[in-house]
Parts: structure tokens; C-alpha cells; sequence
């Protein structure tokens, strides 16, 4: 199965290179969709050996991601790996994600920060993924204990149906309503993350999470 | 236009207000479950939308059920109905507005994201293959 791992990024530079090189020994190929980024990013993750996608313009999160599994299939990827281009996830991981997939046993594997090892997460990085969990199952009907993680794994099913319309952070949301409406099967595995002042910075703000909270409840009724 | 008809608690007054209101939950539900049948909205979304315009519906026909509302918003008031229904139509533009602004910043990504895999050289590539094939 050829895995390829895609990581939407913007204004990574200086932790983008690390990632990429990390990534390498546990994948066919990595993506980084560059985001509309004014810093060097796109060059640096070049430089690595990634295959860079480049955004005219910033989109937001979700829609890189979106362009990053795109740009997956059509360089003929089983499986898709996604994570973060912060520094924050441990490309360690992924082994232990892509085996329920590989196995055949699982269409989408979420990297679950909130199980297993003891990660330092600030008080309101929890609260905010607990608000996140919450309007997840409110408006998908499923409930998974990391709505808002990052890293994930998607099996061949999922990397021909995925197809996500929002392009801020509220596509981890959308990701859920995928695999609801799809009935794809998941699993949440523990993964490690190392939390800086850099990553803490780079997420959403409480007002952030509050548009996203209502453009997620809006959305349901909309569609 | 009052149609009194009678119930098993007494009068029930038919105004238009209770006709059109229960039909319009009544479309709105069947559209949901449509788009549900159509694959584009879950079930749970359909559930979701069903209980909204349920709910519409039950405050519209049996007001009393939701006294405490009724008193809190004060609806009763001819004055205040008007003002309610202001603020509905006011919201449903809002709502209309962002649904617009929503598909255009969709069109603008589709656009933007063509563009860049464009670039990378994987649309070329993958005609060539689908014209080609090894």
C-alpha cells in the first residue's frame, strides 16, 4: 500500500524541516501544502525532499488539508497520513496508527491525545477540545474523545470518499460527519504531543473557537 | 380570520398563523429528509432539523404548553408578535447571507486549489496518465 503523508502548513519555516525529515522513514512520500505562506516554508520543505502543493492565498487549515489528500490520490495513495506542521505531533507514531489500517481492521485511525500517556496539555487546550467533543456529537451524533486532534490516518475508503467544504478548523469536525455519514469505521490510539509556546500560540483563540462552535452549529442546520 | 373549531379542552382558534406555520415545518422536515435520501445531510442532522420545526410547531398550535416562554417573550402582545417575526426574517437573511458568503468562499478555495495543484504539475499528470495508461 503506497502511504503518503500530507501536512498543511503556514509560516512553518522553522519547525516544518524537522517534520518532513522525521516523517521520511515511516512513509512513501509526504506533501506539505503550503498555505499561503509569506515566510520561506514552501522552499525549506522542498529542501527536504517533500513534495510542496502551494496556496495562492491562505485558505485556512481545512482546505489545505483538503488540497493535501487531493494532490494524495492523485499521486495514487492507499492510505493518507495527516498531522500537523507545528512540531507538535511525534511522527513516532505513526506505525503504531497505520496498523489497524493496514490490517484491514479500521477505515480511519484518530491519534487521540487524550488516552494512554500522561501528555502535559494546558487547562484550556482541554477545555477547549472538551467544547469541541461536545458540539461534535451534538452535530454528528458521534462521539470520539478527540474531536479536534490533527493526526490521523485514513484507509483506501476513506481516501476516495473524504471530501471535506470548510476550510477553517472546523473540518476536524467535518472529518467526524464524514466517517458518520460514510459509517466508516475508527479507532482512537494514544499518541504523545509536546506542547511549546510556539504551538500554543499557532492554535485557535477562545474567540476562534467560539466562531468555530457556531459555524459548526450553523452548518448543521444549513446544509 | 378566526375558525373556532372544537376540542376535547374546549375552542381551538384556527388562524392563519397556525395553518401556514405547521405547513412550513411540515416542507422544511420533508426537505431534510429528502436531502437524507439524496445522501447529502446524515440522519442525525434530518433528527436534529425534525425536532427544530417540531418544536416550531408545537409552540405555534399549543402556546399554553410553553407559558413560561410565551410570558417571557411576551408573543401574546399583538406589538410584540410583530417584533418577533421581524426579528425571524432578520435572522433568516443573516442566515442567507452567510450560506452566500459560504458558497463563494467554497468557489474561491475550488479556484485556489486547482490552481495550486495545477502548478505542482498533478492535473497535467494525471490526464496524461488517464489518456496513457501504463
Amino acid at each position: 500500500m503506497k502511504i503518503i503523508a500530507v501536512i498543511p502548513a503556514y509560516n512553518e519555516s522553522g519547525h516544518v524541516a524537522e517534520v518532513v525529515r522525521r516523517m521520511q522513514k515511516h512513509v512513501d512520500g509526504t506533501i506539505v501544502v503550503d498555505d499561503g505562506s509569506t515566510d520561506t516554508t514552501p522552499e525549506v520543505a522542498r529542501r527536504e525532499g517533500a513534495f510542496v502543493v502551494s496556496h495562492a492565498m491562505n485558505c485556512g487549515a481545512g482546505a489545505a488539508t483538503m488540497t493535501g489528500v487531493h494532490a494524495a490520490r492523485l499521486l495514487r495513495a492507499d492510505v493518507i497520513v495527516t498531522l500537523d506542521a507545528d512540531g507538535q505531533h511525534n511522527p513516532d507514531d505513526i506505525p503504531q496508527l497505520l496498523t489497524p489500517v493496514l490490517k484491514s481492521k479500521v477505515d480511519v485511525v484518530i491519534g487521540t491525545r487524550f488516552r494512554g500517556p500522561k501528555n502535559t496539555i494546558p487547562f484550556i487546550r482541554r477545555a477547549f477540545n472538551c467544547i469541541g467533543n461536545i458540539f461534535t456529537y451534538i452535530t454528528t451524533g458521534k462521539y470520539v474523545s478527540d474531536s479536534q486532534s490533527g493526526f490521523k490516518v485514513f484507509g483506501p475508503k476513506a481516501v476516495q470518499a473524504l471530501d471535506l467544504h470548510l476550510s477553517g478548523f472546523e473540518f476536524c469536525t467535518e472529518i467526524i460527519r464524514e466517517i458518520a455519514k460514510h459509517r466508516w469505521s475508527i479507532v482512537e490510539i494514544p499518541i504523545r504531543v509536546t506542547y511549546s509556546e510556539y504551538t500554543l500560540a499557532k492554535g485557535q483563540s477562545f474567540s476562534g473557537g467560539v466562531i468555530t462552535a457556531c459555524k459548526i452549529l450553523l452548518r448543521t442546520f444549513l446544509r | 380570520m378566526i375558525i373556532p373549531v372544537t376540542t376535547e379542552s374546549g375552542f381551538f382558534e384556527f388562524t392563519p398563523y397556525r395553518v401556514v406555520v405547521p405547513l412550513l415545518s411540515f416542507v422544511m422536515i420533508a426537505y431534510a429528509w429528502n436531502h437524507v435520501l439524496r445522501g447529502t445531510k446524515t440522519i442525525w442532522e434530518a433528527l436534529l432539523w425534525t425536532l427544530f420545526w417540531g418544536g416550531v410547531t408545537i409552540v405555534v398550535l399549543f402556546p399554553n404548553w410553553l407559558g413560561f416562554l410565551t410570558a417571557w417573550t411576551g408573543i401574546k402582545g399583538q406589538a410584540n408578535a410583530v417584533f418577533a417575526i421581524t426579528i425571524g426574517i432578520l435572522l433568516f437573511v443573516v442566515f442567507h447571507i452567510l450560506v452566500r458568503i459560504e458558497q463563494m468562499q467554497k468557489r474561491m478555495t475550488d479556484l485556489v486549489r486547482h490552481e495550486a495543484l495545477r502548478e505542482a504539475g498533478l492535473i497535467g499528470r494525471i490526464e496524461e496518465d488517464e489518456h496513457h495508461p501504463k
